[in-house]
């Protein structure tokens, strides 16, 4: 499944590894559309399966989307997509 | 050294900002989070990227080419996490240049000094909690916004877009046009809400236009769109599966939904400006002057961070702040305000007035639904707090830790404010704000520690006893 919009041009497709798995992606995009694109919204546990980790407000206020990058704390929707990039839940 | 002019925040009051008082030679440096500026209505797609024609890029392409040829240093990409100086200083002291403390876009902290600030902060949205908004797959309406035109993803296959305000019709919109199903819409606003707000529309025939566009889009679509009608309840098996409004179950994967925008206030309040709440600019805003001035001295607001008005009206308020701060701080004589500026603003101030919170909504959140997300706080519990003695916003953090979270009140302080006032039967300006407190954004401790060791730190001798 790939929700991208076939209007937009992008820079040619990479593969990032998303919970041990495969996922293909475009670098400059944010990892969070990456994701959303992939259909996995569900991003992460959290601290309680009553509010999991997702995509909210893609502008960097709600912290609800954070995600570990090469064992680093980030927000996904404020973090551009990287060849190699290894993404786990927070 | 230290700047004439520090503006925070890129978006098109604050390029506008910097670029005017750059061109009258102020030393000008424009702080931004993301990697380029413009703001959320006039977002730069990412490098390499190209999409379909936009209003919008393009009139964030003009102010982004006007910055660039200011001379206003750029810094985009970081973090502003710290705010001191102006008024924070010891009791008895005099006013001190404002500091502003940020993580470059490289990780490396800077700080950076200026005698004037222009805080051109933004807005976000505000989402009314209702059963399942904590469901992935519920996304606000300015999140979709940038997806579908900044990012060119879509939200989902099959997608309800509800809320309020002209978002709404923007999203459904581009959903249709990016290829996507739009289930339905639906919206808080009757009929009658959108005639009365016409009038103040006709001050400015392009959004007109551009409302009617989408509507008709909408229309030869077939996409059902309720009026006067609310989001009851979204579920799904671990994911967004369904949304519920009233008696209907529509089957979605994707539910954008926004019940306005709110200023982002979060510096004003930190410097300890004096705010008013005017639901009708989007809540707690800063009390300015006509030229934008904040209570603090040589600290200026402009956008919709200092009032909702749209990205149309931004740049003009940003140039009028830079002028006021040009002005107080001696480098010109500045002229008077831009005479589009009126015109944005009325058309603006209608659809901020749509976009205003609605109390019977918040009544209606049930029990046992979060409302502060990060905390996992149910309405259950602020009802509690306040029948516990929890009269203010402070106090009812105290009480159950609502907006203590990483968000820090941004995505629930509306909500949590609006039932703490209806439980003590108060106007929602009587339950104050959240005290503005740094850091304005979570920031890694290294990142503020830096090099730290506790030999490094000097132990005074012991007093004598």
């Amino acid at each position: 499944m790939d929700q991208r919009i076939a209007a937009f041009s992008r820079p040619a497709a990479v593969t990032i590894t998303v919970r041990g798995r495969p996922v293909v992606a475009h670098p400059g995009e944010s990892l969070a559309a990456a994701l959303v694109a992939a259909g996995l919204w569900r991003f992460g546990e959290g601290d309680d399966p009553a509010r999991p980790r997702t995509a909210v407000c893609m502008m960097g206020v709600c912290q609800q989307c954070l995600l570990r990058v090469d064992g680093r704390l980030v927000q996904a929707c404020l973090t551009p997509v990287a060849a190699g990039q290894v993404v786990t839940p927070a | 050294m230290t700047h004439d002019v520090a503006v925070l925040g890129g978006g098109p009051a604050g390029m506008a900002a910097a670029t005017e008082a750059a061109s009258h030679g102020a030393r000008t440096v424009l702080l931004e989070e993301s990697p380029l500026p413009g703001g959320q209505v006039y977002r730069a797609l990412p490098p390499g990227y190209a999409g379909p024609a936009d209003a919008d890029r393009r009139a964030g392409d003009a102010l982004r080419a006007a910055l660039a040829a200011s001379g206003a240093d750029l810094r985009t990409g970081c973090r502003v996490w710290g705010l001191g100086g102006g008024p924070l200083v010891p009791q008895g002291a005099a006013a001190a240049p404002f500091t502003l403390s940020a993580l470059g876009h490289d990780g490396v902290p800077f700080t950076i000094t200026t005698r004037a600030l222009v805080l051109c902060t933004g807005t976000h949205e505000r989402i009314i909690p209702f059963p399942g908004w904590t469901l992935p797959g519920v996304i606000g309406l300015a999140a979709a916004t940038i997806l579908l035109k900044v990012q060119g993803v879509l939200p989902g296959r099959r997608i309800v877009v509800a809320g309020a305000g002209p978002l709404l019709y923007a999203v459904a919109a581009k959903v249709l046009a990016g290829g996507g199903q739009v289930a339905a819409v639906v919206d808080a606003a009757t009929h009658g809400e959108w005639l009365r707000a016409l009038p103040a529309l006709a001050a400015r025939p392009d959004l007109l236009a551009q409302g009617a566009a989408w509507r008709t889009r909408l229309l030869a679509a077939g996409v059902p769109v309720i009026h006067g009608a609310h989001v009851t309840a979204a579920d799904g098996d671990g994911v967004l599966g369904r949304v519920r409004v009233g008696d209907r179950a529509i089957d979605a994967d994707a539910l954008c939904i926004g019940h306005g925008l709110v200023p982002a206030t979060e510096a004003t309040r930190t410097y300890r400006a004096r705010h008013e709440h005017r639901p009708q600019d989007g809540g707690w805003v800063p009390v300015l002057d006509g030229r934008q001035r904040t209570s603090v001295p040589l600290l200026y607001a402009a956008g919709d961070g200092a009032g909702v008005r749209g990205a149309a009206a931004a740049p003009a308020a940003g140039r009028v702040a830079a002028r006021a701060a040009l002005d107080d701080l001696g480098l010109a004589h500045a002229g008077s305000q831009d005479a589009a500026l009126d015109r944005a603003r009325r058309a603006g101030a209608a659809m901020a007035r749509m976009m205003a919170l609605r109390p019977a909504m918040v009544e209606a959140i049930p029990p046992e639904t979060i409302v502060c997300r990060c905390e996992g706080v149910t309405r259950a519990a602020i009802d509690a707090a306040a029948a516990d003695g929890a009269v203010t916003i402070n106090q009812l953090k105290h009480f159950t830790r609502c907006g203590m979270g990483p968000c820090q009140g941004r995505m629930c302080g509306e909500a949590a404010g609006a039932l703490l006032a209806a439980a003590h039967g108060v106007p929602i300006g009587a339950v104050g704000f959240a005290t503005g407190r740094i850091p304005l954004r979570p920031v890694p401790m290294e990142a503020i520690l830096g090099a730290f060791d506790y030999a490094d730190i000097p132990v005074p001798a012991a007093a004598p006893i």
